[in-house]
């Protein structure tokens, strides 16, 4: 109980800090996934004319592209920037990392309320299917959970990390079918799909958004797969490393 | 009470910050730890307070232990001063009543457009009351302070030093860092001299601050 009121306080200063000195402040969270689809429509969309519905098809990319690339881009200082409270404040140091994800849930759950209203021109269809929305996206934070807790931890001790991380973002975007039909790529690239961890969670979220319909069953098995990998990876380094950090920061 | 062995090893850079450390803290005993600036004063609170583990050896605290109190610990700068005084609270389990942070505001004697700010644009006075206040509402047994006298003007100095003496008649325990002897003295019966990480001497406050005088 006391683990959770100490969650949600660091939750909401990091929801605060986040947005501090800016005007419109979270609706940031979704006027960026917005402005990207805008570029998208004008640059893609007549080239991707075959593709039906593309506005919808990109969207429902997007939306969780931005989740993932938000929620570690913000919490790989995690550790680093909280550095007083660490050294001054007996806390389990996973709540770091951790209430990063929190604060992006909340600012995702946010985005997807007003995306779910904007999508409605998109050409979206509403039926019961949408409650899946729920186990992808628990699923997709287990997964983000594990890569940002290697990612916080092993940037205490590397900066590179960080830096290294911010210019792989924009690559891996490019790598995952978010603003080109999948089609497109050619199948003897077909493996950099079939390897790319995002691309599950976001076919995930696609199926449901895009085809209105519920993920098959091995969808789920792959994304339950690894985010189940990525926890225990990401519980395992940050355990072997986390007595290190105070010498460190 | 309070039994400590610690030995304390980075694997990233092999360097021992604590090495051979062994001390007791009884009940209302007021413990003064003096040392020139890196001797590990600082890790051995830490140590202490649980914050980080020994490599080897360990730290039995039989008692609640209040966070450390240091200048600007744990603040954040880009918060105002209510949203510090909240946080902080939260974390340290604390209750976050009206009048939990009506005290805080009433001992730190700051205004309420002053903790409307960001802490960032307070001066270093002013952040070592805030911090100072808001460690005090704790209520725990042991008291950990490190070196945040020096900062305040004489008014906030006296009345700490009022409050600290307030706890200590109370029977609770202080372990106080300090780099002027004359506080020690005051406030301690017992002290030690830490140098490169290592207990040099324990004894009387009075033995201890006279040998740290010698020191230099």
């Amino acid at each position: 109980m006391q683990t959770i009121t100490k969650l949600y306080a660091l939750s909401k200063r990091n929801v605060i800090l986040r947005y501090k000195n800016s005007i419109i402040g979270f609706f940031w969270g979704f006027i960026k996934p917005l402005l990207y689809l805008l570029i998208f429509i004008v640059v893609f969309s007549s080239q991707f004319s075959s593709t039906k519905n593309y506005v919808l098809y990109a969207t429902s990319g997007l939306i969780g592209w931005f989740f993932f690339s938000n929620v570690t881009a913000q919490s790989i200082a995690a550790i680093v920037n909280s550095a007083g409270l660490i050294k001054s404040v007996k806390l389990p140091v996973i709540l770091f990392p951790f209430s990063e994800l929190m604060s992006e849930l909340f600012n995702f759950l946010l985005t997807i309320f007003v995306f779910l209203i904007v999508m409605y021109w998109f050409g979206i269809t509403y039926s019961i299917q949408l409650f899946a929305l729920i186990p992808a996206a628990l699923l997709f934070a287990a997964f983000s959970l594990g890569v940002i807790l290697c990612l916080s931890a092993l940037n205490v001790f590397f900066r590179d990390i960080g830096i290294l991380w911010n210019t792989l973002l924009p690559a891996l975007f490019y790598l995952t079918p978010i603003a080109y039909p999948e089609k497109l790529i050619p199948e003897k690239f077909k493996l950099v799909i079939t390897i790319n961890p995002i691309y599950q969670f976001i076919r995930c979220f696609r199926t449901i958004l895009y085809e209105s319909s519920l993920p098959a069953r091995e969808i789920w098995v792959q994304c339950g797969v690894l985010s189940g990998a990525s926890l225990i990876v990401g519980l395992l380094v940050f355990n072997r490393l986390k007595n290190q950090f105070i010498s460190t920061i | 009470m309070k039994d400590l062995i610690t030995q304390r090893k980075n694997p990233f850079s092999h360097k021992a910050i604590l090495k051979d450390v062994s001390l007791q803290l009884h009940e209302g005993e007021c413990l003064g730890i003096l040392g020139r600036n890196g001797s590990g004063k600082s890790t051995l609170l830490r140590t202490m307070a649980g914050i980080i583990k020994p490599h080897i050896g360990q730290v039995k605290v039989n008692a609640s232990i209040a966070p450390i109190l240091a200048i600007g610990a744990g603040l954040e700068l880009e918060l105002t001063g209510y949203e510090n005084i909240s946080l902080l609270l939260s974390l340290y389990g604390h209750s976050r009543t009206p009048e939990d942070i009506e005290r805080i505001q009433a001992f730190s004697e700051l205004s309420d457009t002053v903790l409307r700010m960001p802490v960032k644009t307070y001066s270093a006075g002013m952040t070592a009351r805030l911090a100072f206040s808001i460690s005090l509402a704790n209520d725990c047994d042991i008291l950990i302070i490190d070196e945040v006298l020096a900062v305040g003007d004489q008014g906030f100095q006296k009345k700490c030093m009022h409050k600290i003496f307030e706890i200590k008649n109370f029977g609770k325990s202080i372990i106080f860092v300090s780099h002027f002897p004359d506080e020690v003295l005051k406030i301690c019966n017992t002290a030690v001299l830490l140098e490169d990480g290592k207990i040099v001497r324990k004894g009387t406050a009075e033995e201890i601050c006279k040998l740290y005088q010698n020191l230099f």
